[in-house]
């Protein structure tokens, strides 16, 4: 394919070296094979790429990028440079995203929507609010943190989200889905108690819509008529990803078909073609008909918001004027405004992907390759999707649901082997638990795979429906304890808390993979009770896994002990277990057998074990990765009761502590919060009073 | 808000037309008029007969109007028409062309009087209305362009209207949370 545009304006010379100059010129000669669909071509593209490549291998030039710090820097920029600004945004949020890794196609959908929603306003007095906040990067690009982007994701960097102490543009943070319009609304309304006059813009995608949460919030704004705008940014894009492992899916829901319909004119067309030749009048009027008012509009409007759309979500000057329109109409109440566009738009290889780039690691912007380092062992995810079909092989009434976490959770596997017997509920976390909670009332066995902190969102429901009622319905918390790069909305912290102070519920947690097959294989067993585990993000430590994957019931409410020692023993609670045997190894060394042991199960505890490991030592450490209030607080709890603190026992707890731990690389993350080997040596070394000697010191900073 | 979605479907008038507009194309029971003289244009639509090929008439040559008609215009036109169309007082012999002359005539008035529609209707015609006729298949890109070309068109009017909302808004005795706050604002 030939080069679209070529040009050698000034204003790349100003920009690239001399050396990318004359790769340009050699390129030119060697024609390369570059296809590469320009719509609107900015000026100044320099095309140095590699042989092949569908996507440039250099980052081009953006000069008028260059020139905007700020959005109030944009406002006497005309269409065609908006749009220049546009492809500019683009290239500069690949090839940033190529060298940190993090979300990438979310963005790329709405590089018009961004740069129009800052020309049209004016941030941040107008509040700008991102559902999510994965698709944040342009926004923030925009506003001032476009030098900051090397840092993404990392620690003290910037967040991979929206944050409100990172920015004043940043209006509400974001994480979890589906809040945009209540936090919307409820800027609405502060600022009309206050007597501002400033507008406020929630974009939130037809995803997010599937969570009762949107509903419940456009519920009240229709019925408080305050002025704001709702953003539906339609990609038909519900699950992530919104594919199987056989190729795409359509969206899960009947919310996304009824918004298909508002876009087609379908029913148009084959009246037409039916009634070939038919009188002209009767075909027009049929035609207008019942097609301004699509089924999905009334539903909006039912609500109490004035709909427009669709907008095509790619074109600058459709957006900039319906958002001037609007934004100039002195009284509104709620309008929605339904822009629809496609995930991953602009860069080829995630416009082809069936996950559309959603998130990615560090890649070459050229080929779209991402560096995925090799994993020396099956994650934790891959590990109980694999046990979760070996027990539903052998049991047919095991079924799992999931909240459109299709890839995060594993579940896609459990998809291709059982499609009839896996549940994607869309972003509806409460209703997958009362669902459940109905399948177990008829005798199917489900497990619910939610991550940890999204279980926060179904609590009640797990209470109320669940719990209560004593129903046989298995919890699978995947990313419990800290998740690295995603930070405190991603953390799962809380949930041996939450679910361990539930009468009836069984909380254990695996050490390592085969620990959670077995875990798997307890829980299918549990039929009279509910139940759940945790596990961590990232790679399981290698040991070696039970034949097809398929586990062994474990006792209920027995631990183990790993290492035999004296005086100081370890009690980890789940992947901590490993920092355990981990600070045993630092100190054996030097003389310190510690007892290292595997308590398994939270509620109920192991009192046996417990009792003998009081008894028969000094000193006693509870470890886990998760909040104050949770494996610890009930050994205690029991260690009180039962009169072993009267002694001379010395009880220790390392939990998490009590703050919210800011993304980062997860090592820098453990080291931040005192759970690693080195840390855990340093805690006994303090109980044994010992802290001060020479070799302590050397053990705790040489690791 | 239900007020406002009834406002597509129904004349904003407040004379004399006491029959609902259904969907369907029965005609209605009774029909009460406040007769008028027709102007010019129009009697030209009135004395033509029911064999005038009805299939070669716009909604606009149907009702006797021009295409840049107005609201009122319209209104007076088709009520004249359904006047004289109806199956009650039609004469002998013609009861089923008049009924479906008078058919015609109505769902003229539906799609003009709704301005929504109505743009939509003059789209179409100014593009000829090719897909009445229609033989080539629509590849499903072509839908989708097809589709998006319309879009343009639906927003535009639907701007318009929250335009024409706002003023009402404005004036209307609105006493959500959202109008009163407004109100104090406003200093009203």
């Amino acid at each position: 394919m030939a080069l679209n545009t070529l040009s050698f304006c000034g204003s790349l010379r100003k920009g690239v070296g001399s050396d990318a100059h004359s790769n340009r010129l050699h390129g030119v000669d060697q024609q390369c094979h570059f296809s590469f669909k320009a719509k609107r071509s900015s000026s100044g593209i320099c095309a140095s790429s590699s042989k092949r490549g569908e996507y440039f291998s250099e980052k081009p030039p953006t000069p008028l990028l260059d020139s905007i710090n700020y959005p109030n820097h944009m406002k006497n920029l005309s269409l065609k440079e908006l749009q220049q600004l546009a492809d500019e945004l683009r290239s500069d949020l690949i090839f940033n995203v190529s060298k940190t890794g993090g979300h990438l196609g979310s963005g790329l959908g709405v590089i018009e929507l961004t740069v129009a929603l800052h020309y049209v306003f004016e941030a941040p007095q107008d509040r700008i609010l991102w559902d999510v906040g994965h698709q944040s990067y342009p926004h923030k690009i925009l506003t001032g943190r476009r030098d900051r982007m090397p840092t993404l994701r990392q620690t003290d960097g910037l967040s991979g989200f929206t944050k409100r102490s990172e920015s004043d543009y940043d209006c509400f943070g974001a994480g979890h889905s589906s809040t945009t319009i209540s936090a919307g609304l409820g800027m609405a309304v502060g600022r009309d108690l206050k007597g501002r006059k400033n507008h406020v813009v929630a974009v939130i995608g037809d995803g997010a819509m599937t969570a009762g949460q949107a509903y419940e919030a456009m519920n009240n704004a229709g019925y408080l008529d305050s002025d704001m705008i709702v953003i539906l940014n339609d990609n038909k894009q519900v699950s992530l990803p919104t594919a199987t492992l056989d190729g795409p899916s359509p969206p899960v829901g009947a919310l996304s078909r009824a918004l298909s319909r508002l876009q087609s004119n379908r029913p148009l067309r084959e009246l037409g073609e039916a009634s070939k030749g038919g009188s002209m009048h009767e075909l027009a009027a049929k035609h207008g008909r019942g097609l301004m008012s699509g089924s999905g509009s009334t539903l909006f409007e039912e609500l109490g918001l004035y709909y427009i759309g669709p907008v095509d979500g790619h074109n600058i000057h459709d957006l900039t004027t319906i958002l001037a329109r609007v934004k100039n109409t002195k009284i509104t109440g709620p309008v929605l405004i339904h822009v629809v566009t496609e995930k991953g738009k602009g860069y080829p290889y995630a416009e082809r992907a069936a996950d559309k780039y959603h998130g990615v690691s560090k890649f070459d912007p050229a080929t779209g390759k991402q560096f995925k380092a090799n994993a020396r062992t099956q994650s934790y995810t891959t590990c109980f999707a694999r046990a979760l079909i070996a027990e539903a092989e052998a049991d047919e009434d095991v079924v799992a649901i999931h909240a459109a976490m299709g890839g995060g959770t594993g579940l896609d596997l459990f998809n291709h082997r059982f499609p009839t017997r896996c549940f994607d509920v869309g972003i509806a976390e409460q209703h997958a638990v009362t669902f459940a909670a109905g399948l177990a009332c008829e005798g199917i066995k489900p497990f619910c795979a939610i991550y940890s902190s999204f279980m926060q969102r179904a609590y009640d429901q797990v209470v109320h429906d669940v719990d209560l009622q004593k129903l046989p319905v298995r919890f699978a918390m995947d990313r419990a304890g800290l998740v690295g790069a995603d930070g405190p909305t991603h953390c799962g912290a809380f949930d041996v808390s939450f679910m361990a102070c539930l009468p009836n519920m069984v909380v254990m947690a695996p050490s390592d993979e085969a620990e959670l097959c077995h875990m798997v294989s307890t829980a299918a067993a549990i039929d009279d009770r509910p139940c759940c585990f945790r596990y961590p993000r990232g790679d399981g430590v290698g040991v070696e896994l039970p034949p097809g994957n398929k586990g062994v019931p474990l006792e209920v409410g027995r631990g183990r002990i790993l290492v035999e020692g004296e005086r100081v023993a370890l009690l980890g609670y789940g992947a901590a277990v490993q920092s355990c045997l981990a600070a045993a190894a630092l100190l054996e060394p030097h003389g310190l057998r510690l007892t290292v042991a595997d308590a398994r199960f939270c509620k109920p505890l192991d009192r046996a074990l417990v009792r003998n490991l009081a008894r028969t030592h000094d000193a006693l450490i509870t470890v886990e990765e998760g909040s104050v209030g949770g494996f610890g607080s009930h050994v205690a709890h029991f260690l009180a009761l039962d009169g072993l603190l009267d002694g001379n026992l010395k009880w220790r707890p390392l939990v998490l502590p009590d703050r919210y731990v800011d993304h980062g690389a997860p090592a820098d993350q453990l080291t931040q919060v005192g759970l690693t080997p080195s840390c855990i040596a340093a805690t006994i070394f303090n109980i044994l009073g010992s802290w001060k000697s020479r070799e302590a010191l050397e053990i705790i900073f040489r690791n | 808000m239900s007020s406002t979605a009834l406002a597509h479907s129904l004349p904003t008038s407040g004379d004399a037309l006491r029959f609902s507009f259904p969907r369907s194309t029965r005609p209605p029971h009774s029909v009460s008029f406040r007769p008028r003289p027709a102007p010019l244009h129009l009697r030209s639509a009135l004395n033509a007969t029911v064999s005038d090929t009805p299939a070669a008439l716009s909604f606009y040559e149907l009702l006797g109007i021009p295409e840049t008609g107005s609201l009122l215009e319209i209104k007076q036109a088709y009520k004249q028409l359904a006047r004289k169309y109806h199956p009650d007082v039609s004469p002998p012999g013609l009861a089923q062309e008049y009924t479906q002359r008078f058919i015609q005539v109505q769902e003229a008035y539906e799609t003009l009087s709704d301005p929504s529609r109505r743009a939509l209707y003059d789209h179409h015609v100014a593009s000829g209305l090719h897909l009445a006729f229609a033989a080539r298949r629509h590849s499903r890109f072509d839908e989708e362009m097809e589709d998006r070309g319309e879009w343009k068109n639906r927003w535009q009017s639907q701007l318009s209207e929250l335009k024409r909302r706002s003023v009402q808004k404005e004036c209307a005795d609105d006493m959500s949370w959202g109008a009163r706050m407004r109100r104090e604002r406003n200093g009203t």
